[in-house]
């Protein structure tokens, strides 16, 4: 067995615990450099994990996956990890208390996140993801002084566990009816069966069920808007962007690779909720007025797009899902890095508020503006690359009328992101004075801004590496 | 002769008791009874699965354990997660959770 | 077949015939003869106070959640003391690996003041 192959994730444990324990030898008032420790550690792997191309390779005995596609995906998770505890160093301040603990849980979460996107076995599968969900159920309700963040975190709990519970029974059912967790034998065993029985079938649409709840693809999606509202702003982000990616490679690893003979029946399946996700998304997000509930309905419509590339079953389905997974990361991690200054300067998430701010603070809403633009997939921005990839993967399979929705309701959700956008730079603010922007905050902001925008002029360098993640999918 | 119908007969009732208790009890700490219960089920499934579909290997038996472990991982953050709301509204009735829209 | 399994009814006709024989002979043969102080709840020879359905105080709670985390974590140990010999000197490291994790969150909660009395 070769350890190396874990370095990524070893690395990740060790700087998880090295913080913890450094945090509880120093004096709490000197915990704040943490913050930056781990934003430096996670760079340092991101940095580190480059290595790690090609290699292809299995650890375990099949147990544990470590190909380009496990690699992209661990690398989505934690460039989203290293601008989220770059951005939020200021907010965790405000925010009281356990300082270190936050970038300790958030660690934690991206650790899980990394070994649900290499989960080759059902039971790997089910740690990476608990230990995803269960440190962002402890970041959710992370706000000691505050009564709604608690309150989130105990509804993501009861219905986080509700989905996993039939996640997990799903799971058994596969397991018991092939005798393997191994999710390549399954594929095996399946064939050598040639049928489905029931109780296959049974686990199956559990299996469907549970990942959408983790994919907040309608109709699971009633616990991600009170959830991004009530949690710190952080961590919605990093719950928008990473718990999603990781649920989607863990879900294309499981049926691409686990239930190839039955893709029809569950493509079916999938389209239908993707329709459902991308309409109802899309059209809820418009009344909002909270921007955190805004931003939570358009990024189930995102999860309603990315569910397109799944559906594909293919390797252009998987580059699309890859691609728009990572330029999603820009797109909402820079929007969130806004509404999170904003509220810590003005205590408000309300999109009335947000009247003027690019007079406050032209940074602030130039940011947004870019973000939300290339979440509704405007050309030149990434998004529409993104938009591209996906739509044209399924084009030519049957489902031109998923893409007519898709592309319908993308022009629909123009509407309320430029709603945003109008009122940030039409509207005269009522308090003129400017907000102040943390250096690291700053630093997310141009990065994601110029991220989003270089990517869509210049998409070569990341449908690259989105196609060797495709590629070693399908080998 | 009691066989692997019998068993799996359990662990979907039981599951289907837990999942209505997760759904419909009002009481914060009687919902966490109910999830637990949805895993017990699994348990049962997977033990039983490992007994009679793949005798001699173990694989379902860890998977439980791991299952039990998490668990209570789970109910810990639940119910310190419930105090916590407790402490503030003097109420563990999910009706009151309600300073956001569900 | 049968027979494997008649022991069980047996057994449950006889877990209920049997306390209902012993209770009723009781019934007819006790003396009956009540006085206040015979009908109090017994209580290790105090008197009672106050009802029997008090809350605890919440300061036990603390207690609870880390039994509750640590008293499962044991449960990884028996399959491996079950096996650690035959899986050689890598089990072995890996399991004070683990119990390693396992002390610094538990220096964690200690330092935290999770044991401390509130």
């Amino acid at each position: 067995m070769d350890l190396s192959l874990l370095t990524i994730e070893i690395a990740t444990v060790l700087l998880a615990i090295g913080v913890l324990v450094i945090g509880l030898l120093i004096p709490r008032e000197q915990r704040f450099g943490l913050g930056y420790l781990v934003t430096i550690g996670l760079a340092i792997i991101l940095f580190v994990s480059f290595g790690y191309y090609g290699i292809n390779a299995t650890a375990f005995e099949g147990m544990y996956y470590v190909d380009d596609f496990s690699i992209f995906f661990k690398q989505l998770i934690l460039v989203a990890a290293v601008l989220v505890t770059l951005a939020a160093t200021l907010y965790v301040k405000k925010m009281g208390t356990n300082y270190g603990e936050f970038f300790v849980m958030t660690v934690f979460a991206a650790l899980g996140m990394m070994v649900l996107s290499s989960a080759g076995e059902f039971i790997t599968l089910y740690l990476g993801l608990e230990t995803m969900t269960i440190s962002f159920y402890i970041l959710t309700g992370f706000k000691k002084n505050d009564s709604k963040s608690a309150e989130a975190g105990i509804k993501y709990l009861i219905l986080g566990a509700m989905s996993s519970g039939i996640l997990l029974y799903g799971l058994s059912l596969v397991y018991g009816m092939t005798g393997t967790t191994v999710i390549s034998e399954v594929a095996v065993k399946l064939a050598e069966m040639g049928s489905l029985s029931p109780a296959m079938v049974v686990g199956m649409v559990f299996l469907v069920a549970g990942f959408g709840f983790k994919i907040s693809a309608v109709p699971f999606q009633m616990w991600s808007p009170d959830v991004y509202e009530g949690a710190p702003t952080p961590v919605t982000a990093f719950l928008a962007v990473g718990s999603k990616a990781a649920a989607f490679a863990a879900l294309i690893r499981v049926f691409m690779i686990a239930f190839p003979d039955y893709s029809l029946q569950w493509k079916m399946l999938f389209a239908a909720l993707a329709a459902l996700t991308i309409i109802i998304g899309n059209l809820v997000a418009i009344p909002q007025t909270n921007i955190k509930r805004m931003l939570a309905y358009s990024s189930i419509a995102q999860a309603g797009y990315i569910m397109t590339g799944v559906i594909a079953a293919n390797a252009a389905g998987v580059r699309g899902v890859a691609f728009y997974g990572m330029l999603y990361v820009f797109a909402t991690i820079g929007a969130f890095t806004v509404v999170m200054n904003f509220s810590a300067n003005t205590g408000s998430d309300e999109i009335r508020d947000y009247a003027g701010l690019a007079r406050r603070s032209p940074l602030l809403a130039a940011v947004l503006t870019v973000c939300l633009l290339s979440m509704a997939g405007i050309p030149p921005l990434a998004g529409f690359a993104g938009k591209f990839y996906l739509f044209s993967s399924i084009v030519d399979q049957g489902y031109l009328w998923l893409v007519i929705i898709g592309l319908l309701m993308s022009m629909a959700s123009v509407y309320y992101y430029l709603s945003v956008a109008k009122v940030m730079y039409m509207a005269d603010p009522v308090d003129d004075s400017p907000i102040v922007v943390p250096a690291g905050a700053k630093a997310v902001l141009l990065i994601t801004m110029i991220v989003t925008v270089f990517l869509g002029v210049y998409p070569q360098p990341l449908s690259v590496l989105a196609n060797l993640a495709a590629n070693s999918l399908f080998f | 002769m009691i066989g692997l119908e019998h068993f799996l007969i359990l662990s979907g009732t039981l599951f289907c008791i837990g999942l209505f208790g997760a759904l419909a009890k009002r009481n914060a700490i009687a919902i966490l009874m109910g999830l637990e219960l949805m895993l017990n089920a699994v348990n049962i499934n997977l033990v039983a699965f490992a007994r009679y579909v793949t005798t001699g290997i173990l694989t379902g038996h860890v998977f439980a354990i791991f299952v039990i472990a998490v668990a209570a991982a789970e109910v810990a953050v639940g119910l310190a997660l419930i105090v916590a709301i407790y402490r503030d509204r003097i109420s563990v009735n999910v009706d009151d959770f309600d300073w956001l829209k569900w | 077949m049968l027979t494997e399994y008649s022991g069980i009814p047996i057994i449950i006709v006889w877990a209920i015939v049997f306390p209902a024989l012993i209770l009723g002979a009781s019934k007819l043969f006790h003396p009956k003869n009540p006085t206040p102080v015979k009908l109090q709840t017994y209580e290790c020879g105090l008197e009672t106070q106050g009802d029997t359905w008090v809350q605890f105080k919440i300061s036990y709670f603390m207690y609870a959640l880390v039994f509750v985390a640590f008293d499962v974590e044991t449960v990884f140990l028996y399959p491996w003391a079950i096996k650690f010999q035959s899986l050689g000197l890598f089990a072995i490291v890996e399991m004070f690996v683990f119990i390693a994790i396992l002390l610094v969150g538990f220096w964690y909660a200690w330092k935290e003041g999770a044991l401390e009395w509130m």
